[in-house]
This record gives C-alpha cells, sequence and structure tokens, in this order.
C-alpha cells in the first residue's frame, strides 16, 4: 500500500510539474500584453519622468521578455518567487504571511459546503419526491448559478449593514490582540463568517445536487434493498450501506469544486477585506506586480493540484475497488 | 456523545461572549485607551518618505520623520505658511538665494541617537539620488550646481550639527517647499547600498523623530502608531494610539464609522456626506474647497503628432482642433446641472484651471461660458458643422462629428457624468460613446495621448506649479495631456518661477486663467470638496487642504468620542 502511494505521489507530481510551469509561463507573457508596468505608475504630475525610466531599471523590466522570464523561473527555483514591486519585499515571503489566512477561509468554507451539503442531500433524499425535495432542487440551482460577488454584497447588505450581526471586513476587530482565548476565537469566528459563506454558497449547491443523485442510485441498488429486507435499522442502513457507497464520486467532485473555491476566495477576500492571497493577486494585477501575479498563480495551481490529489487518495482509502494509478 | 454536539455549542458561546459585541461592552478585561481609529482604502506603499507614493503614506511618513519645516494653508489669503519644525529658525542669504536652518538640539531618533544637520544632508543626497530612484527626486532640481553638476554636498552645506545651509540656484517662491521634505536617518540609511536601499527591511520598521512612531504594521490589516515619548519636533501625540484600519470597500468604511467601528473616514461621497450628517449625529461632516477637479479631456491635436518629429508638423484634432469647437462643447454641457444632480454643496463648476482655494491667484472676474446650445450649435454651424448626412449627426468635409469618449472603469461620479454629457450632446448632435477602461489601462493610455477624449480628474499641486499640466513642450511635459500649446502661456510660467515670493505673481496667474478661458483646451466640470466624516469625540483635527493627519499629535479625545479601542470590529 505505502509503496503504490509512494507511487502514485510521484507520478502525480511529475505530471503536475509541467502542467503549473506552462500555466505560469502563459500568465508571464499574458500579463505583459497588459498597457501599463510597475514603474508606469510612478507616471503623475510632480514626479519627474526620469523616477520611471530609472524604476524600470532597478525592476529589470527594460530587459528583454526572455531574460525576464529565465530570471524569474530562477528566482522560482530559489524559493523565492520573484521579488514584488507593491510591497518591496520577495514574493515568497508576503505569501508566507498571508497564506494561512486564505487556508483559513478556504477550509472553514470547505467544512461548511460539507456539512450543509451533507444535511442538505440527506433531507432531500429523506423527503424525496415532496414538495421540499423540488423546492430545494430548484434553490441549490438558483445558489449554485450565482455569482460570488453577487451572494457577498447580499451578506454584507443584510448582516453588516442592515442587522450588523457580522463585521463587514477584516479578520480582527481593533484591539483583539489583547483579547484572550475564547473572545479572541470568538472575533475570529464572527469576521469569518460571511467571507466563508460567500465562498462555500456555490459548493454547497453543487456538492448537495451530487450527494443527493448519488445517494438515491444508492438506495436503488441490491445490496442495500437486501439490508432494509434484512430489518436493518434506517440510521445503519444510511451509516453502513449508503453513504459510503455515496460519498465515493462526491469526493472527486469536491477536489474539482477546489478550484471554484478558490475564485470565490478571490472575490471573497476583496469584499470582505480578508488579508489573503485573493485580495493580494487583484491587488496584483492592477497595479501590475509580475513577479505577484506569477506567485499566486504559482500557488493557487498548486493547491488545486494537491487537493485533487488528496481527493483521489480519499476516495481510493474510502473505496478499496478504486486502485491508485 | 456526538463530537459536534460539543463543537457546536462552543461556536455558539464563542461568539456571543462579551468582547466581540458592540463596542460599548468592555467585558475581556482590556483598559480603555483614547485611541482614534481611521479607515483608509488601502494599504502604505513604504515607510520610507524616498519612495512613499501614496498620499496616506506621506501623511504617516510625515508624523514620523517631520521636516525642517512644518506648513498650514491659510484659508484667507490662499497661501502657504511655513512655521518651524525640526529647525527653530531660518533666514535668508546671499541674494535670498540661500537659506540658513538652525535645528533644534535636542531632537533625537527613536534609537537615541542626535539629529544632526548631517541628516538633513544625507537626506536630500538619497532623495537625487538616480540609484535610490526616490519618487521625490524634483525636489533637489533647484539646488545650486558646481561646474554644471549637482553636488548635495556642497548645495547643503553642514555648518555644524545644528546649522545647515541650503544654496539654491536662485531665489523662487518654493524655496521652503523644497527644504520642507521628510529628513532621515544619515546613521542608518548613510550604510546602505544605494540601489538595495528601496528593498530594504529598515523601511518596515522605520526609525523617526516624530510625534509618533510606527508600533506595528500587519500587511493588509493595520497600522499603528503610538507617541514617541522622547520627540521634542513638535512634541509627544496627545493620543495614546492613532489606528489605521484599511478597509477597501467604501461601504463598509461608512459602515463602520456609523457603527462607532471607526472614526474618521476620508473620501466620502456628497450623497452620503448628506445622509450621515442627518443620520448620524455623533459624526460631523468636514467639507472642504479641494485642489481636484474632474474635466472633459479632448484632444486639440491629432493622436499620432503627439509624438511628431517637430511642433511645425503638427496638426489640429479633425474634431477638437478649434477652440470655437471646444468653446461649443463647453456651451453645450449644463454643468450646472451636473453639480447640483451630483455634487450638491460639495462642488462648484470650473472654468480656469486654477482652484478657488488660492484666493490670490484665482480670477473670480472670469465667468464659466454659460449652458447655451443654441449658441453651441450656432459656433458650430459657423465652423463649418452642419447636419447635412441626414442622420442628425453634424458633418463637415466628410467627417461626422462622433467619437468615443474614454472613462476610467469603477469610478461611479464620472460614470453617470459621462451619461449626462452624452445626453447634452445629442442635442447638438453630437455622437458621443462612452467606454469604461480599466483604470491603470485608462491612466497609461491617457498618459501616451492615446484617446481623442476623455474624462478623467487632475489635483493641482500646493504650489503654483503648473508646466507639468499646461507646458507647451509636449515631450517634456507629458501630463499636457490635450496637447494644448501657447507660446504666452509658456512665458508666463518662466517669469512665475522666477519672482520671490509666489503672490508677485497673481496678475501672471490671471492672465493664465483668461488664456484657458479663451481657449478651452478642456472642459473643466467641476471642483470636488474633499469630504471627511469624522467623530465628534475626536477633537483637535484641522482637516484641510494639507491632509487630514497632519496635525494629528494635537488630536485628542473627548467625552463623546472612543473610549474603548479594543472592542471593535
Amino acid at each position: 500500500m505505502a509503496l503504490s502511494l509512494l507511487k502514485f505521489l510521484t507520478r502525480r507530481v511529475l505530471h503536475a510539474i509541467p502542467m503549473i510551469l506552462g500555466l505560469v509561463t502563459l500568465v508571464f507573457f499574458v500579463s505583459r500584453l497588459l498597457p501599463g508596468d510597475p514603474a508606469s505608475l510612478y507616471v503623475s504630475p510632480g514626479i519627474p519622468l526620469r523616477v520611471a525610466e530609472q524604476l524600470r531599471a532597478q525592476f529589470g523590466l527594460d530587459r528583454s521578455l526572455w531574460i525576464q522570464y529565465l530570471s524569474w523561473l530562477s528566482s522560482t527555483l530559489r524559493g523565492e518567487l520573484g521579488y514584488s514591486f507593491a510591497h518591496n519585499a520577495p514574493v515568497r515571503d508576503v505569501l508566507l504571511r498571508v497564506f494561512p489566512n486564505t487556508l483559513l477561509l478556504g477550509a472553514t468554507a470547505l467544512v461548511l459546503e460539507c456539512i450543509l451539503a451533507f444535511v442538505l442531500a440527506a433531507l432531500a433524499v429523506r423527503t424525496a419526491g415532496s414538495r421540499f425535495d423540488r423546492s430545494l432542487s430548484k434553490l441549490t440551482l438558483v445558489a449554485y448559478s450565482l455569482p460570488s460577488f453577487w451572494v457577498g454584497i447580499l451578506l454584507l447588505s443584510l448582516f453588516s449593514f442592515s442587522l450588523r450581526i457580522f463585521p463587514p471586513s477584516q479578520m480582527h476587530s481593533v484591539g483583539a490582540e489583547q483579547l484572550g482565548g475564547l473572545a479572541a476565537f470568538g472575533d475570529l469566528l464572527k469576521h469569518l463568517a460571511l467571507p466563508a459563506l460567500t465562498v462555500a454558497t456555490p459548493g454547497i449547491a453543487a456538492i448537495a445536487r451530487y450527494l443527493r443523485t448519488s445517494m438515491t442510485e444508492t438506495m436503488r441498488q441490491d445490496h442495500v434493498v437486501a439490508a432494509i429486507g434484512m430489518g436493518l435499522s434506517g440510521g445503519r442502513v444510511f451509516r453502513s450501506y449508503i453513504l459510503p457507497n455515496s460519498v465515493g464520486p462526491v469526493i472527486s467532485v469536491i477536489g474539482v469544486e477546489i478550484g471554484v473555491l478558490l475564485t470565490g476566495v478571490l472575490v471573497s477576500e476583496t469584499l470582505f477585506a480578508w488579508p489573503g492571497m485573493g485580495r493580494l493577486a487583484v491587488m496584483a494585477i492592477f497595479s501590475r506586480d509580475y513577479p505577484m501575479i506569477l506567485g499566486c498563480t504559482l500557488s493557487g495551481g498548486a493547491l488545486v493540484v494537491a487537493a485533487n490529489i488528496v481527493a483521489d487518495f480519499v476516495r481510493a482509502w474510502i473505496d478499496p475497488r478504486i486502485r491508485l494509478t | 456523545m456526538r463530537p459536534w454536539a460539543c463543537v457546536i455549542p462552543a461556536l455558539v458561546l464563542s461568539l456571543a461572549v462579551p468582547g466581540c459585541g458592540t463596542k460599548k461592552e468592555n467585558g475581556s478585561g482590556v483598559p480603555h485607551r483614547p485611541a482614534v481609529v481611521i479607515a483608509i482604502a488601502g494599504d502604505v506603499d513604504s515607510f520610507n518618505p524616498l519612495f512613499a507614493e501614496d498620499i496616506t503614506a506621506g501623511e504617516i511618513n510625515d508624523l514620523l520623520f517631520p521636516a525642517l519645516v512644518s506648513s498650514a494653508f491659510d484659508r484667507n489669503s490662499g497661501e502657504l505658511r511655513y512655521a518651524p519644525l525640526l529647525a527653530r529658525s531660518w533666514e535668508y542669504a546671499g541674494q535670498d538665494r540661500d537659506i540658513v536652518f538652525h535645528l533644534i538640539p535636542s531632537a533625537r531618533w527613536t534609537d537615541g541617537t542626535p539629529v544632526t544637520a548631517r541628516d538633513v544632508q544625507l537626506t536630500y543626497e538619497l532623495y537625487g539620488d538616480p540609484d535610490v530612484a526616490s519618487v521625490r527626486q524634483g525636489a533637489v532640481d533647484n539646488l545650486r550646481r558646481t561646474g554644471g553638476k549637482l553636488d548635495i554636498r556642497k548645495s547643503v552645506e553642514v555648518r555644524d550639527d545644528s546649522t545647515v545651509c541650503f544654496h539654491f540656484a536662485r531665489a523662487y517662491p518654493g524655496q521652503l517647499f523644497d527644504a520642507g521634505l521628510p529628513i532621515l536617518p544619515a546613521h542608518i540609511l548613510g550604510n546602505l547600498p544605494r540601489k538595495a536601499i528601496r528593498t530594504d527591511p529598515v523601511n518596515k520598521s522605520p526609525v523617526g523623530f516624530g510625534p509618533f512612531s510606527l508600533t506595528r504594521w500587519t500587511p493588509l490589516q493595520e497600522i499603528v502608531l503610538q507617541p514617541n515619548p522622547e520627540s521634542v519636533v513638535p512634541y509627544p501625540a496627545k493620543l495614546s494610539q492613532l489606528i489605521l484600519r484599511i478597509i477597501p470597500d467604501y461601504r463598509s468604511r461608512l459602515s463602520q464609522l456609523q457603527s462607532g467601528d471607526v472614526d474618521l473616514v476620508s473620501g466620502v461621497r456628497p450623497e452620503d456626506a448628506d445622509k450621515l450628517a442627518g443620520d448620524a449625529h455623533d459624526v460631523e461632516i468636514i467639507s472642504t474647497p479641494g485642489r481636484d477637479y474632474d474635466f472633459l479631456g479632448w484632444n486639440n491635436i491629432e493622436i499620432e503628432d503627439h509624438a511628431g518629429p517637430s511642433p511645425a508638423t503638427i496638426r489640429p484634432h479633425r474634431l477638437f482642433g478649434s477652440k470655437n469647437v471646444r468653446r461649443a462643447l463647453t456651451m453645450a454641457i449644463n454643468r450646472d446641472e451636473l453639480v447640483h444632480a451630483y455634487l450638491g454643496k460639495h462642488g462648484q463648476v470650473a472654468f480656469g484651471g486654477i482652484s478657488p482655494l488660492f484666493k490670490w491667484a484665482y480670477d473670480d472676474s472670469l465667468k464659466p461660458l454659460p449652458f447655451d446650445p443654441q449658441g453651441s450649435r450656432e459656433l458650430l454651424r459657423r465652423e463649418g458643422w452642419k447636419d447635412t448626412g441626414g442622420d442628425g449627426i453634424l458633418v463637415r468635409n466628410n467627417v461626422r462629428f462622433s467619437f468615443v469618449l474614454k472613462v476610467p472603469a469603477g469610478d461611479q461620479l464620472r460614470t453617470v457624468v459621462a451619461a449626462a454629457v452624452q445626453q447634452q450632446l445629442k442635442q447638438v448632435k453630437i455622437d458621443m460613446k462612452i467606454e469604461q477602461v480599466e483604470r491603470a489601462t485608462f491612466w497609461q493610455e491617457v498618459t501616451t495621448r492615446k484617446y481623442d477624449a476623455w474624462l478623467a480628474g487632475f489635483s493641482v499641486p500646493l504650489q503654483m506649479q503648473l508646466d507639468d499640466l499646461w507646458g507647451s513642450d509636449l515631450a517634456k511635459y507629458p501630463f499636457n495631456l490635450t496637447g494644448f500649446r501657447n507660446a504666452r502661456v509658456d512665458s508666463i510660467f518662466a517669469a512665475a518661477r522666477n519672482l520671490k515670493s509666489e503672490t508677485d505673481g497673481a496678475a501672471l496667474w490671471k492672465e493664465f486663467q483668461r488664456i484657458v478661458h479663451e481657449e478651452q483646451p478642456c472642459t473643466f466640470l467641476y471642483w470636488i470638496n474633499n469630504i471627511v466624516a469624522v467623530n465628534r469625540g475626536v477633537l483637535g483635527t484641522r482637516i484641510g487642504v494639507l491632509g487630514t493627519m497632519h496635525n494629528a499629535w494635537e488630536w485628542h479625545v473627548g467625552d463623546a468620542g472612543r473610549a474603548d479601542a479594543s472592542t471593535s470590529h
């Protein structure tokens, strides 16, 4: 098992490397097609024109594109990921500082997705064919179709601006560093609630729909019918027969959903001023901070690949019929 | 017991515990502190004045690194006045070309090192060094040169530890302004390779000597300043903390102001200012006539001629090349209505490129061109523009009066104003389409003069130096976006540069406004007030032309102010 797992991981990582390299190479050259560069932000009345030229030389933007690309690649291989023009710091340092925040938001959203989707799917299956089931089906379709920024604005308007239940931005209150234990945790949760829900909403809808379909199909299978016929309790049939056989396909979906989740993070972090990688990426695009754009792309790409590998592994672990190849 | 059975109550409990509720509660045991919280839209770019380009960073750096002189804007006369700061006094010498500053001898950097004249000298050496690439490089342009070369050690002469003499190339109105840049620590920055200063970690933990010092900077989250107890320039801040919260979303900034979680928000929109004034009784609205104006840019010359080989080959723009056409465009737009509809009392119609703030220079005898669609049509007809195409659009020499107005995307005010202008120009049979352009792209393309027409804004400098915006040398002045060229205007600029006092140039600047008013290189739309909403409990503010925080060391918190900074969102 350990050997096959190692082989599986090695193969997937080796496959991922050219894919991510292709992605960042594409982003490197496409980002240079945007008008302007980081130095052009310093073209402003009152600032001598020569400053922009001096900065281009300092940033290495006066060199050919290929030289810049190779220079970035070499910096990336050294683990620095280039130097951020806007943050005046190595991209690696800036990303490492905010990555835990993005991870916290993403992980919370993922947990929310799984829990709420499971509850909704179980309710739908129990009431299959009823008005509730049909309404839930329509509701999840609508929720899946809603753009994240719209969901975010809706939540913000309702829970922050109108009801004032949750704070509209940031991840801590002023002076939160002086709060201790449970109070600090509560403060964090309050700030986390709306951004996480914004990110999770489309995922909840998607996973709930997959899970409902998967559960319905499993319930029709002979071994489930036999178990019910043998007089096993509903709860035991659900836990021992329906759930393990329904979750497998959904785990692959969750793997794919990580990519969608990252898009949501981008929107949510910007809207709620959550200090994470998504907000960095948006700022980097507007300020033409090329190394930061690439750093965020690389990290995001690696995260999606890793999530898919983990999803495949978990699926194989749950369902012994699946072999890791 | 199932695990979630205890997790959920714990979560609910943690959300409900005191300390994360409203700011009135203080059950967490955190002591009350008089702090002021300012909401800002973006993070600062650097805590080093050499590199800080954004306004907030500039204001913070001024609190950490005071200058030789402080400035204040006299609203009655419209002039900048200077007062001692690091320099306790100064005198002019050498036919007013030199200024000798006497520093406060007891000033100390936060690491205990004395602040000396050598710091002043090195500061200007760094500002002027091309290897440093400071955004304030222009400050050394008027210093005296030796043999055609700038040698800061001679131009900014250290006479002793507390005496430094600035030798300027000539006497001019902005000498004190140019000598008034933040002073930096020579003992720290002097040892660094010049090209490496921009990236050195010292920029993130600044050693200053001002009324505040930086306590904490959490990127993308907040900046916390606290009083520098050793400061004698001018004295330690009265607040125990000045917290700047980074909240990019405008609505969130307002919401947190209303809930009392922040005390001060700048850049309030006119429509919200009136609402806040009515709804939030503990919030004061300060609306200061500003230096910002919006304008419709008309390219006076053909786009490709901006980079033309010689001025002789420059052709007038096929649509906007004639001043009569530009006047007709202005007359077709009801600027009073725009101001009334979108700015209310927080703006006024603009017409001459000089803010009414500068009372000594502003020509109040001039009146904006009136809204006169009939007169506009007549002017256009006289210029040969007639509706001969049968589609309701003017035509001349087979050229339709049709163009695209570029507007920066995401700018709410400019978007609605563009739509109103579109409707008004339609009344005089001009076809204007609107295209929104991503902001960075917009500025890149507008400053490289790639547009026929655009809607943008400028901020006029505190020093009356308008060459950048209106100088005829298009290669030298990239912000003359319209390609306006006028020899008399150039000579006015040259004459104003050589006056001893800025106000001596009043007649020159009034003549400049009359020329611009006559030529209408662009359609000036409106001056926009700077609107700041501030908690009434924050006392001692002098919010105005110079910014929001420029006297933050004088701020203190009154009874109605923030009593507890520890429990807000």
